[in-house]
């Protein structure tokens, strides 16, 4: 060891006033975050992987539903009255099927609210003894909410990215199947593609997606920061 | 960038550029920690539990107190008070002479962070990250640099030993080699005050006693001013001060030089609770 004697910082400077702890600058912070993420690799592809399935279940169901009904609309009428005979648009003619699929599209947006929130909540109420820790080393509450803010944001926009390309590929596969790459002798099934639907679609699936996972790892996030250290340290979940 | 962080890389190592006047000034101050009729009042299972009842204490710079007591005597209150993890209903703790009541949010940080280093019976390291990260972390908080704040830590992990663990996770060490990362964790920021919370609680008798040796060791060549938290006779031999707390009091205090002392063992140190 050493043998000098160090001079220990004093609780007050110069003009007397008490030392403060200063924020941290953001790419110190991004820096912290996403070795966080990197560290605990595991723990978030899992937390991540309930993200993406949620997404991918309710972006299958909107676009879907979206697909089938701008073929429905947009589709030549002799093609329409083939294609109903066959019986492909009774989900969309038929008022029951038709309740069915609201009940379906709000049972996703229900299913991922419910799994994302608690994949999040879960994953931070586990860590509130090493957010005690860190209090106790110094971070500022604000700190602990920025970390988990960027770790949250970065596990949601990867998770409902992934989330959104499977339930797109699903939804596209399953038109692929239904009709076929030509709907009928000149009318390809791509021209029928409510695009500008599918795109409002991925933007709400988006804002949701992330929106939530912040949501649910911020809520419980906050709540840690502002317990006191041993209280967090103690904290039994 | 470059200018911030050299900034905060000042911040990080302290005041170098201290007066002779400033100096003086400390040291005509010897208290370094100063805690004035504290009382702290729980509520369990609706009973109150009066943990701790009028307690004063003052601590000199450079000094090696042991808080001693049964377990449910207040000795970990008196620790948290101390280390401004927790607030005393009555009373007031005094770190440098300021009140830490009356410390925002930022300057407690600060505190915690630069001031006091603190060492859990539980270890308390971050489980997913090596013993190098956990070193590293005040440090970062602190806003040194990645690089520094790696060198910095891996120079004192060198220091308690651990020079060939450094990226080993705390599951891969013992309970032992633990401690010794958190107590190189503690000294990551240069604090002043090394709190010590049942350092030695979990540990067996042989590397208790390493782990005393190092506070030990930091107390007479840094003039880290220690307090610990202990029931463990073997940490008295290393002690200033103890102070035995009954009940949420202080029922006495020794001197080093009043208890018998014999070949680092304590003679006597039963009758403390008497």
């Amino acid at each position: 060891m050493a043998t000098q004697r160090q001079n220990h910082t004093s609780l007050v400077d110069r003009s007397g006033q008490v030392r403060r702890q200063r924020q941290l600058t953001g790419k110190q912070v991004l820096l912290m975050a996403w070795k966080n993420i990197t560290v605990r690799m595991g723990r978030s592809m899992l937390v991540t992987s309930g993200i993406v399935l949620a997404l991918a279940f309710l972006t299958y169901i909107m676009s879907s539903d979206a697909i089938l009904r701008s073929v429905l609309e947009n589709a030549p009428p002799s093609v329409k009255e083939t294609l109903s005979e066959s019986g492909k648009f009774a989900v969309l003619e038929d008022a029951d099927a038709q309740i069915q699929t609201r009940w379906m599209v709000g049972l996703a947006l229900l299913v991922s609210f419910v799994g994302i929130l608690n994949a999040m909540l879960l994953s931070v109420t586990e860590r509130y003894a090493e957010i005690g820790t860190m209090k106790c080393l110094g971070a500022l509450d604000s700190l602990i909410v920025r970390l988990f803010l960027l770790e949250s944001f970065f596990q949601g926009i990867a998770g409902t990215t992934v989330g959104i390309l499977i339930g797109l590929l699903l939804a596209f596969t399953e038109s692929l199947f239904g009709f076929g790459w030509t709907v009928a002798e000149g009318v390809p099934l791509m021209g029928l593609v409510p695009w500008n639907g599918i795109f409002s679609i991925i933007g709400i699936a988006m804002l949701a997606g992330v929106a939530l996972t912040v949501a649910g790892a911020l809520y419980p996030g906050w709540r840690a920061a502002k317990m006191k250290p041993v209280e967090a340290m103690r904290a039994q979940v | 960038m470059a200018e911030e962080q050299k900034q905060n890389t000042a911040v990080a190592n302290g005041d170098q550029g201290k007066t002779d006047e400033e100096q003086a000034k400390e040291l005509l101050s010897s208290h370094v920690v100063r805690a004035v009729g504290l009382t702290k009042v729980y509520e369990m299972g609706g009973e109150k539990v009066h943990a701790l009842r009028g307690v004063d204490l003052t601590v000199d710079r450079g000094e090696y107190v042991s808080i001693m007591g049964p377990s449910g005597s207040g000795k970990s209150t008196l620790f948290n008070m101390i280390g401004g993890l927790d607030k005393p209903d009555t009373g007031e703790v005094f770190i440098d002479e300021v009140d830490i009541a009356s410390l925002d949010t930022f300057e407690l940080a600060w505190l915690r962070c630069h001031k006091i280093g603190y060492i859990f019976q539980t270890f308390n390291l971050i489980p997913v990250a090596s013993a190098l990260e956990n070193v590293m972390m005040p440090m970062l908080f602190a806003g040194m640099s990645q690089a520094d704040a790696q060198d910095k830590a891996a120079d004192i992990l060198r220091k308690v030993g651990l020079e060939k663990r450094l990226l080993n996770k705390p599951n891969e060490l013992s309970g032992g080699q633990q401690q010794r990362v958190a107590c190189a964790r503690a000294l990551a920021n240069d604090p002043a005050i090394i709190l010590a919370d049942e350092p030695t609680g979990n540990l067996d008798l042989k590397t208790g006693e390493e782990i005393i040796r190092i506070l030990g060791e930091l107390k007479s060549e840094f003039g880290v001013t220690v307090i610990s938290a202990t029931h463990d006779h073997k940490m008295l031999a290393a002690s200033d001060r103890v102070i035995v707390l009954t009940d949420g009091q202080i029922t006495k205090i020794k001197k080093r030089s009043e208890l018998k002392i014999q070949e680092g063992t304590i003679e006597g140190g039963q009758d403390l609770f008497d």
